[in-house]
C-alpha cells in the first residue's frame, strides 16, 4: 500500500472545505429567497437561474480561456466546483429588484392588467451583473480569496450606476401590498411618519424594496443564527455594523427630523430599510473582502455603520450601504497591513531613544564608559 | 459542577477527536529482534560519539555512544555483541550513524552504580550518566535542561498529552503512579523546590484520582491541575500559561518567567536512573490507529525496528495510508517503517483512509480560521503567502519565528493550505539569513 508522506498535521477537520463553507452560505441564503419569492413572485426564481447560469458560465470558461486548455480534464479542475459563484449569484440576485424594466428597451411582456408578465430586459441586466461581478471583480483578480471587492454588491452598484436613471430600479412593490407599498417608493425615499402596522410589515418583509433578499428580517435572522451556529461567520460583525450604524443614525437623522414617539418608530425603520440587515450579515462578512483580525474588523464594521448613515443623512442617494461596503472593501489591505494581533507572550521592544538614555545612565552610575549597555 | 465550567486553559487552539482507542490496553513488553540498530542521534544537538567497535561485548545498558558538547549519552539496549555501524534515516529525515548489535537474547544488565546520597548535585549527574532527554518529543538533554541559571519557583509535571491517539504517559500515570511522582519529586528538587504542579487534561479523570490518591499516600506536595482538553494544551508556553497564569516571553524559554516543565515519561525515567541506576534504553510507546490491527502500549528498547513493533501489534491493515512516527498533529510522516524506536518516539500511529488527511490543498479564500485558533495568535495565512512569493522578510514581520508548529491553522483550513509546512520553510530561511 502506498503511503503518503506530507508534512503535519496529518489530520483535518472533517466536513470543513471551502465547498462546504459556501454550501452553509447557501443555505442560510435560502430563507432569505424564500421570502423573496413569496412576496416578489416567481421573477425572483427567474433571476436566480440566469444569474447561477451566466456566474456559473463565466468562471468556467474565463478558467479555461485563461488555462488555454479545453479538454475535460481542465474542466474538471476548474474553480467552478467550489460553488463560490452560486454564493455570488444567490447574493446578486437577492440584491436585485425583482423586475428591472429599462425604458429604451421595454422588451417585456405584459398581461391584459399591464403587468409584466416575463422581464427580458431582467434577464439581459441579470446576465450583465452576473460577468461584470465574476469576470471584472473575481477572476481578473485571481479568483476566490483575491477580489478586491464583493462581486455581488460591485455587480450590483454597476447595474444601478448603469441602468438607474433608465427606470431599472424601480422599487418592486409586494405582492401582498399594504399601504407604503401602494406608494411605490421605499420608506428610506419617502420618510414618511412611521407607524406600528408598518413596522410590522417591515419586519415580515410585505413591503417595497429595491432589492429583494433585504425584505423579510426574520429570514435574516434565521440565516444569521445559521451561519454563527455554524462558525461560519464571526457573529459579533453584523452586530457591530447594524449598532454602530444605529448609533450614527440616532445623531445624524433622526435627533434633526424627527421629535417625541416618532423617534423610536424613524429609527427602527432605519434599521430595518433596506440592505442594512442583508449586507451587514452576507456581504459585510464576506472572506476575502474584510479583514483578518478582529479588531480590523471592528474598524471596517464601525466605517461602514458610519458612511452608510452619512449617505442617508446628507447624501444625493437615499440609500448607502452598498456604497459603504464598497468603500470599506478597499481599506480592508489598508486595516490588515496595521492591524496585526501581538503574538502570544509579546514583549514591547524598548524604544531606541530609551535605550539609549538607559544605557547612559546605567554607564554613569557605575561609572562605565557610554554605550556599554546598549546592547539588550 | 461550577468547578468544570472554568477549568484552566489557553486561549484558541482546536478540537480534533481524540481517538484515544488504546487508552485501555496496558503497556506490556514487545519482543525485541534478533538484531537491533540504535541510532547515536535521539537528541537535539551533536550525535553521540561511538564509543564501542565491531565485536564488541555488550550489555543492556552499556555505554555505546558518549554524549559531546550538547547531546546526551546512548546506550545498548540488548545484550549482545556489536555487528557493525552504518549509516541510515532517522524518523526525522536526518542521517546519522546507527549501531547494529546482535541480540544474544540474555539481556543481562549493566547499571550505574546506586547514588549515595540523593543530593541536587548527585541527582544531576545521574540524569547526565542516564543519558536522559525530554522524553515528550524533542529530545532536548535533561541535564541542562534541570539545570537552569534562572531562580526557579515552580515545577509542572506534562501530562496533558493533547495530541489525539497518543495514551503512553497516561498508562505509566496510571500503571506506574508512585514511580513517576518520585521521579517528578527529585526533579523538582534538583530544581530546588518541594512541591511541583501536573498540569492533566480533564479526559484523563481516571489518572487524576490515582495521582492524588498516591500522592496523599506517599505524603508527596502535588498540586494536580485539571485542564480542559484542547489541542493544543500540551505545548509549552499553553501549559504555563494554563497552569501559573504567566506569560512566557517571545523568543524566551520557560524559565524566564521561573517555571519547568517536564514530561511524564522524563520523570518516569528519572526515577528509573536514581533509585535503580538503569540509563535510558526502553521506553513506552502507543500503536494505534485505524489502520493496524491491534492497538497497544509497548515497552520498546530502542534501536528495534518500527517494522518489528508492527508485526507485532499484527501489521497494517490496506486501509492504512499514513504511517506517522508521533502524534498526528506534529509528528512525521513516514515513506515506510524501516526506521528505528528513540528515546522520543512516543507513538507510532498507522492512520486509515478515514482519518488521515491527504487531500490537496486549494486557493486560501481568507477566512482568518487559521488566525483564530492560533494558539501563539498569529497570522499563518500572511506566513504562508509570503513564504509562497519568497518574501521571507515580510513573513518574519508576521511572527513566523514564534511559530510553535503545532498545526491548528493547517487542521482547521477549509481550502487545506499546508500552513505549517510553510512556516517551517519561513522559519529556517529566516534563521539561514538571519532575517
Amino acid at each position: 500500500m502506498k503511503k503518503t508522506v506530507s508534512a503535519s498535521p496529518h489530520i483535518t477537520k472533517r466536513h470543513n472545505s471551502t465547498r462546504r463553507v459556501m454550501i452553509d452560505v447557501l443555505i442560510a441564503l435560502t430563507p432569505c429567497f424564500i421570502a423573496a419569492t413569496v412576496f416578489y413572485g416567481y421573477h425572483v426564481v427567474i433571476n436566480f437561474v440566469v444569474c447561477l447560469a451566466f456566474c456559473f458560465g463565466t468562471e468556467l470558461l474565463y478558467g479555461l480561456i485563461a488555462g488555454k486548455k479545453f479538454d475535460k480534464e481542465s474542466v474538471k479542475k476548474s474553480s467552478v466546483w467550489d460553488m463560490s459563484f452560486a454564493v455570488t449569484a444567490m447574493i446578486l440576485t437577492l440584491n436585485l429588484p425583482a423586475v428591472m424594466p429599462v425604458k429604451m428597451w421595454g422588451l417585456n411582456a405584459t398581461n391584459s392588467d399591464g403587468a409584466i408578465v416575463f422581464s427580458f430586459d431582467t434577464v439581459v441586466l441579470c446576465a450583465l451583473g452576473s460577468i461584470f461581478a465574476i469576470a471584472l471583480v473575481k477572476m481578473l483578480f485571481g479568483g476566490i480569496g483575491k477580489n478586491f471587492a464583493n462581486p455581488a454588491c460591485t455587480g450590483r452598484v454597476f447595474l444601478f450606476i448603469a441602468f438607474g436613471t433608465a427606470g431599472a430600479f424601480n422599487v418592486t412593490s409586494s405582492l401582498w401590498a399594504g399601504d407604503m407599498a401602494a406608494t411605490g417608493a421605499t420608506w428610506l425615499g419617502t420618510k414618511t411618519n412611521v407607524s406600528g402596522s408598518m413596522l410590522l410589515d417591515m419586519f415580515l418583509g410585505n413591503t417595497a424594496t429595491a432589492a429583494v433578499g433585504e425584505t423579510c428580517v426574520i429570514a435574516i435572522l434565521v440565516g444569521y443564527v445559521y451561519l454563527s451556529v455554524r462558525r461560519v461567520i464571526d457573529f459579533r460583525v453584523p452586530l457591530i455594523t447594524v449598532g454602530s450604524l444605529a448609533v450614527f443614525i440616532f445623531l445624524f437623522d433622526t435627533v434633526r427630523t424627527t421629535s417625541g414617539a416618532n423617534m423610536f418608530y424613524s429609527f427602527a425603520a432605519h434599521i430595518k430599510s433596506r440592505g442594512v440587515l442583508f449586507g451587514s450579515v452576507f456581504m459585510a462578512t464576506d472572506y476575502a473582502t474584510s479583514p483578518n483580525a478582529f479588531v480590523g474588523n471592528v474598524v471596517y464594521a464601525v466605517g461602514i455603520g458610519l458612511i452608510t448613515a452619512l449617505i442617508r443623512a446628507f447624501g444625493s442617494f437615499p440609500e448607502g450601504f452598498s456604497f459603504a461596503l464598497l468603500i470599506m472593501n478597499r481599506v480592508v489591505p489598508l486595516l490588515d497591513k496595521y492591524i496585526v494581533p501581538k503574538p502570544f507572550g509579546y514583549v514591547k521592544p524598548v524604544k531606541q531613544k530609551n535605550k539609549i538614555k538607559r544605557a547612559e545612565k546605567d554607564g554613569e552610575a557605575s561609572g562605565k564608559k557610554e554605550g556599554g549597555g546598549a546592547t539588550v | 459542577m461550577g468547578r468544570n465550567l472554568k477549568k484552566p486553559t489557553f486561549k484558541r487552539g482546536v478540537h480534533p477527536p481524540h481517538n484515544k482507542f488504546s487508552s485501555e490496553s496496558a503497556l506490556e513488553e514487545c519482543p525485541t529482534p534478533d538484531v537491533v540498530y540504535i541510532p547515536l542521534c535521539q537528541h537535539i544537538g551533536k550525535p553521540a560519539v561511538l564509543c564501542v567497535s565491531a565485536g564488541d561485548e555488550v550489555k543492556a545498558g552499556t555505554l555505546i555512544g558518549r554524549a559531546e558538547g550538547l547531546g546526551a549519552d546512548v546506550f545498548s539496549s540488548v545484550s549482545g555483541v556489536v555487528k557493525a555501524v552504518v549509516r541510515a534515516k532517522t524518523p526525522t529525515g536526518a542521517v546519522c550513524d546507527h549501531v547494529v548489535i546482535e541480540n544474544d537474547g540474555k539481556y543481562e544488565c549493566e547499571t550505574l552504580p546506586a547514588l549515595e546520597d540523593f543530593s541536587r548535585q548527585s541527582v544531576l549527574s545521574r540524569i547526565r550518566e542516564a543519558g536522559l532527554v525530554g522524553m515528550g518529543g524533542a529530545g532536548f538533554p535533561s541535564h541542562i535542561k534541570y539545570s537552569p541559571q534562572k531562580h526557579i519557583d515552580a515545577f509542572i509535571v506534562n501530562a496533558a498529552e493533547c495530541e489525539p491517539y497518543i495514551t503512553c504517559d497516561y498508562r505509566l500515570l496510571i500503571e506506574k503512579t508512585h514511580e513517576v511522582l518520585d521521579g517528578a519529586a527529585l526533579l523538582a528538587e534538583a530544581l530546588g523546590l518541594d512541591c511541583f504542579y501536573v498540569g492533566i487534561e480533564d479526559n484523563k479523570r481516571h489518572a487524576v484520582d490515582i495521582i492524588e490518591r498516591t500522592a496523599a499516600e506517599s505524603g508527596l506536595k502535588v498540586k494536580v491541575t485539571v485542564l480542559k482538553s484542547k489541542y493544543p494544551q500540551g505545548a509549552e508556553k499553553q501549559l504555563i500559561y494554563a497552569v501559573t497564569g504567566r506569560r512566557v516571553p517571545n523568543g524566551g524559554l520557560p524559565a524566564d518567567v521561573g517555571v519547568v516543565v517536564g514530561n511524564v515519561h522524563t520523570a518516569y525515567a528519572v526515577h528509573d536512573a536514581v533509585r535503580n541506576g538503569t540509563p535510558l534504553y526502553r521506553r513506552a510507546l502507543t500503536v494505534c490507529g485505524s489502520g493496524i490491527v491491534h492497538n497497544k502500549n509497548l515497552w520498546v528498547r530502542t534501536g528495534v525496528k518500527y517494522s518489528d513493533v508492527e508485526k507485532y501489534c499484527g501489521g497494517a491493515t490496506d486501509d492504512c495510508v499514513k504511517t506517522i512516527s508521533g502524534g498526528p498533529m506534529m509528528g512525521f510522516a513516514l515513506d515506510g517503517t524501516d526506521y528505528s524506536v528513540t528515546k522520543t518516539t512516543g507513538a507510532l500511529l498507522f492512520l486509515g483512509r478515514a482519518e488521515a488527511n491527504t487531500l490537496q490543498p486549494s486557493p486560501c479564500i481568507n477566512c482568518a480560521k487559521c488566525a483564530s485558533v492560533c494558539p501563539m495568535n498569529l497570522m499563518p495565512m500572511y506566513i504562508d503567502a509570503y513564504a509562497q512569493r519568497g518574501d521571507y522578510a515580510s513573513a518574519a514581520k508576521y511572527g513566523a519565528k514564534s511559530c510553535i508548529e503545532c498545526g491548528c491553522c493547517a487542521y482547521s483550513c477549509p481550502a487545506k493550505r499546508p500552513l505549517v509546512q510553510s512556516v517551517r520553510l519561513a522559519k529556517r530561511i529566516i534563521k539561514e539569513k538571519g532575517l
